[in-house]
């Protein structure tokens, strides 16, 4: 109803809005200290995986090395490894 | 000895308030970076000044935690015992996995080592009979908070 002036952006960062349309995704590295059951523990309680899901998700870290865990905005990627790194995972983010 | 590594622990946390000469490999492994790209050195500098602060007072609160149910725990035949709420357990777990992390960072420990059966009494193989030892507790505490939720 009515025309708009230019839309609010939360963010004033120009460039920005053009950088969270790309997703990025989440990446936990496989560590030697990590309990096997600790990660699964930790995946379904930050993510609400599955026993299943969250298992797989180990085992990929665990024998590829890495696997992803989430994938979102910047913003929910920075939460998601800042709550990773808080249960002590070694996780980073990059683009997808 | 859990008492002796809580205050380990909390004296690597307040190290970390004082800019280090050299970077110590354990507190950069309970501090990792977020970003792999190394060109997002900006945002890596932003998001450790957003969250960084808050990863230690974390990590501080459940030492406090836990160093509190140790001060109450009673010794019952030789062998401690303590009733711990879910909130404590849950601060167990982090700390006793924080100090796995800190202790296997200094120790170097790989995916390959076989640690079990190691004498705690030979100064040579103690910590890593210490790092063992956690991680079976720990292993136990993640069966029984697994099990109630």
């Amino acid at each position: 109803m009515g025309a708009l002036d230019a839309p609010t952006i939360a963010d004033p960062d120009v460039d920005e809005t053009v950088e969270t349309a790309k997703p990025w995704v989440v990446v936990v590295w496989n560590d030697p200290v990590n309990l096997m059951s600790y990660v699964v523990y930790v995946f379904q309680k930050l993510f609400g995986y599955s026993r299943e899901k969250a298992t797989k998700l180990m085992l990929d870290v665990h024998h590829k090395g890495k696997a992803a865990v989430s994938f979102g905005t910047r913003e929910k990627a920075e939460v998601d490894v800042s709550r990773l790194h808080a249960h002590g995972l070694w996780a980073t983010m990059q683009r997808d | 000895m859990l008492t002796r590594l809580c205050e380990e622990l909390t004296t690597l946390l307040s190290d970390d308030d004082t800019p280090a000469e050299e970077s110590d490999p354990v507190l950069e492994r309970l501090f990792p970076r977020a970003y792999l790209d190394p060109t997002e050195e900006e945002s890596e500098a932003d998001w450790q000044r957003l969250v960084h602060g808050d990863l230690i007072d974390g990590r501080r609160r459940t030492l406090a935690t836990v160093e509190g149910t140790l001060a109450g725990a009673q010794v019952r035949r030789g062998r401690f015992e303590l009733t711990l709420s879910e909130e404590q357990a849950q601060a167990w777990l982090a700390v006793l996995n924080d100090a796995r992390l800190a202790l296997g960072t200094r120790l170097e420990v790989t995916e390959d080592m076989d640690l079990s059966g190691l004498d705690p009494d030979d100064p040579e193989t103690a910590p890593f009979a210490v790092y063992w030892w956690l991680g079976m507790l720990e292993e136990r505490l993640i069966d029984v908070l697994s099990g109630s939720s």
